[in-house]
């Protein structure tokens, strides 16, 4: 049972359920404590032990159900008379499946039989089968297991055989058929056949019934594996792909993610902001000033004979940094700048005093925009209001100063994302100067890598020599980076 | 497990989720099996409980009665802004400390008799029991009262979230080993009986994952039809079965619209104490408007129920 929590565990990890290793061994605690017995009491047990927020919870609760799904053994591999149904599984729906599964089984457990018997005498075994009669007991270990009706231990056994086989590792959803086939192996499939081999060449009324009846349970077994090997490899294999394609995304240059991808960058870039917002929230800092913290301050005296020598101050406050950054929306910049804006409106949360702006030649705050609009209008509005012109970093810095240079202090943090091509323009390296000396930092995203800075009209050399740091920014691990350190710096 | 310190009459009530269940509800607190899940395990496991969920779905109350079931001291430590340890953990009896000092000085020439020059007086100093930084002069705040209280608390954590993430990590040690740590004195540790800890959080931020895996997660949410109404005959059990039927299906019917802040439990609960109050038999949607507010608190809320209240109640009315 062990090894089966452990899986689960690693399924929930798949799934985006941030599972430690004490939360692991809680899980171990917790399931020692309610009992393997209780379906609805595990998973209300576990659910409080390893899921810890609203979306893990709901996380868990699919999980949970794909991957401890053996109730459904119990309705099949039922005996088709239904007078040797027990008396408790009464249930419409469950009666109404094991009608069907045996329906099927008659119609194909004959034909679809890999034992090898001539079809001339189907239809005398169907004839047999009609009339229930005794039968004889079977010998091989799978069959006693199928004639056994005793559906827990059926579907531990499946368990069993699947690690065995190393059901967890399955990739490819080719590999379904292969791993089936193993897990019927292991579960002793050669046995059976073989029993089956020997009673056909029976003649015995018993062992014939015996024969068809292992023969349809055997069926039924089989599809029972390969929909347990389904579920695993939803629950393995597809997590997993996420994962990659999320690992990818990340890396790759912005400018090259294609199109149809933008969807998962997005929600990628919301989840990158949402963790950032988490690390960073609320910082803050003892003051020099306000109410004295007299019990504190006393006891700091002692030490000076009870007279009062140190101050100690009651008021903590909290630092709200402020950012501005500006966003080059010229054409060669749309997509980065895209991204850009994304994970600028998606802080607004963590850092409250966040004013954008945007521009190619003109410069024009889109602070308000943002907080209006939903995050796809916002960006496309300003792409639409500001992208597309040639660039004029000049022009910029220009407007800048006239919109927003007076509010530069030394709280501020200005953040420039831009490929520095100025088009021969006028540099106005003197503004940039400006600002950096009036606040607290000032940094420059580029996403040409370092070698192209400075070639052609590429003014990035000569702005470099003017900010606090330059950046090569052009993947989202790039600007997960930069923003990660950023808001170290400025909190 | 320190099960040889439980009571045995304690031992009964937690002996399955059922009986916790159970015993909850006899102390009039209806609750889902999960939330009497997570009561049986908190206690087996002897983990903290952190309860999440929107206001006014019985947080708090839940370790309230947890405690009166039980029959344990309940000690509350209310979280806001600014909390430090000097109000939560520990304090120093400064003016009695301050009182010691003036006394020490003036038996200083006693203790110190016969002794010559510096070095022997610092000796017979060193022989003298410090007892300046001891538990005589140790204010205990809730956490600390919480772990030394014999025979087991409930330590009620509320609004965790309020307080800066800074109480967080203060908190981490005495939630994973129910211990202290003094500088002065060291580690106090907890006794037989650790104390149950419920936590609860309403979301305002989000708490940091080292505090969330320490703790069992429980979310609480807002009850379905039948848990709700079951609440309400438990808590105002005057009130009669129609009238039962119909506010709560009114009350889900407004927790499916837009509203800023949508009626809790609580709320119920109060609107069916004020319909009690004005005696009336059945929900009338004239009723319902002259009452809105103890529900509602809100003016745009109230406004916007006002503008479709027939709507609405016909809708809860036949609902079922």
């Amino acid at each position: 049972m062990e090894r089966t929590l452990a899986n689960f565990i690693r399924a929930l990890r798949m799934a985006d359920v941030r599972v430690s290793t004490s939360e692991t061994l809680d899980a171990f605690r917790t399931a020692e404590i309610t009992g393997w017995r209780d379906r609805t009491a595990l998973k209300q047990a576990l659910a409080l032990a390893l899921p810890k927020t609203a979306d893990e919870k709901d996380a868990f609760d699919a999980c949970f159900e794909q991957f401890f799904r053996f109730d459904d053994f119990r309705s099949e591999g039922k005996p088709e008379d239904p007078t040797d149904a027990s008396p408790d599984d009464d249930s419409g729906d469950e009666a109404g499946e094991s009608g069907d599964s045996a329906a099927g089984g008659e119609g194909e457990a004959p034909g679809g039989g890999g034992g090898g018997r001539s079809s001339g005498s189907d239809a005398e075994e169907l004839e047999e089968l009609v009339h229930p009669g005794e039968m004889s007991g079977p010998s091989s270990e799978l069959g006693q297991l199928l004639m056994a009706e005793d559906s827990s231990r059926l579907s531990l056994a499946i368990a069993n055989a699947a690690r065995d086989a190393k059901l967890e590792e399955i990739k490819v959803f080719t590999q379904k058929g292969l791993y089936t086939r193993r897990i019927m192996e292991g579960m002793g499939l050669a046995g059976l056949q073989e029993e089956l081999g020997e009673l056909g060449e029976s003649t015995e009324l018993p062992d014939r019934r015996l024969a068809a009846e292992l023969r349809r349970r055997r069926d039924g077994l089989r599809e029972q594996i390969r929909d347990h090997v389904e579920r695993q490899f939803l629950l393995h294999a597809d997590a997993r792909g996420d994962r990659l394609r999320e690992e990818m995304l990340r890396k790759v240059k912005l400018s090259n993610v294609e199109h149809r991808n933008f969807r998962h960058l997005r929600v990628l870039v919301q989840k990158m902001a949402k963790q950032l917002a988490a690390a960073h929230s609320r910082r803050r800092r003892v003051t020099k000033r306000g109410q004295l913290n007299v019990p504190k301050m006393l006891r700091r005296n002692m030490r000076h004979g009870g007279e009062l020598v140190e101050l100690a101050w009651k008021s903590t406050k909290i630092d709200r940094p402020k950012v501005y950054a500006i966003c080059d929306v010229s054409g060669s910049m749309t997509t980065y700048a895209r991204f850009m804006l994304m994970l600028l409106y998606s802080l607004e949360e963590v850092l409250p005093n966040v004013r954008a702006f945007a521009f190619s030649s003109d410069l024009g705050e889109v602070t308000d925009l943002f907080r209006r609009e939903a995050i796809d209008d916002a960006i496309a509005l300003t792409l639409k209001d500001y992208g597309g012109g040639s660039t004029d970093y000049g022009q910029a810095f220009e407007d800048f100063e006239r919109l927003a240079g007076s509010a530069l202090d030394n709280r501020s943090t200005l953040i420039i994302l831009g490929d520095a091509r100025n088009n021969f323009g006028e540099a106005r390296t003197d503004l940039l100067r400006g600002f950096r000396d009036r606040s607290k930092r000032v940094m420059w995203l580029n996403p040409e890598p370092e070698m192209a800075w400075g070639s052609g009209d590429s003014e990035m050399r000569r702005y470099q020599a003017h900010v606090h740091q330059a950046n090569v920014c052009n993947s989202l691990l790039h600007l997960e980076r930069v923003v990660s350190n950023l808001l170290r710096a400025v909190t | 497990m320190t099960e040889s310190a439980i009571r045995p009459d304690n031992a009964a009530l937690i002996a399955s989720v059922a009986s916790v269940q159970d015993a909850l509800g006899a102390q009039n607190y209806i609750c889902s099996s999960q939330i009497a899940t997570a009561v049986y395990l908190a206690w087996h496991l002897g983990k903290p409980v952190l309860v999440e969920g929107p206001p006014g779905v019985g947080k708090t109350e839940l370790a309230k009665t947890t405690a009166r079931m039980l029959d344990l001291s309940l000690i509350r430590l209310q979280c806001y802004e600014g909390l430090d340890e000097a109000k939560a953990l520990y304090e120093w009896k400064y003016g009695k400390q301050l009182l010691y000092i003036q006394v020490l000085k003036e038996q200083l020439g006693e203790i110190l008799q016969g002794a010559v020059g510096l070095k022997a007086s610092v000796a017979r100093l060193h022989e003298f029991g410090d007892i300046f930084f001891s538990e005589e002069f140790l204010e205990p705040r809730p956490l600390l009262r919480a772990l030394r209280e014999e025979g087991g608390s409930v330590l009620l954590i509320d609004e965790v979230d309020k307080a800066d993430q800074e109480f967080e990590s203060l908190l981490l040690e005495i939630l994973s080993d129910f211990q202290v740590s003094i500088p002065e004195i060291g580690t106090v540790k907890a006794g037989a009986q650790k104390p149950l800890v419920f936590l609860t959080s309403n979301n305002t931020r989000e708490i940091s994952d080292a505090l969330k895996r320490r703790c069992l997660h429980l979310y609480i949410p807002f009850p379905e039809p039948k848990l709700e109404q079951e609440i309400i005959r438990a808590r105002v059990p005057e009130i009669t079965e129609e009238l039962r039927r119909q506010l709560v299906a009114f009350v889900q019917e407004l927790r499916e619209m837009d509203l800023k802040k949508v009626p809790a439990i609580s709320e119920t609960i109060d609107w069916a104490r004020t319909l009690l109050l004005l005696h009336s038999e059945a929900l009338e949607a004239d009723l319902i408007k002259d009452t809105l507010n103890v529900i509602l608190k809100f003016q745009d809320d109230i406004d916007t129920v006002e503008a479709e209240l027939y709507s609405i109640t016909g809708r809860a009315l036949n609902r079922r």
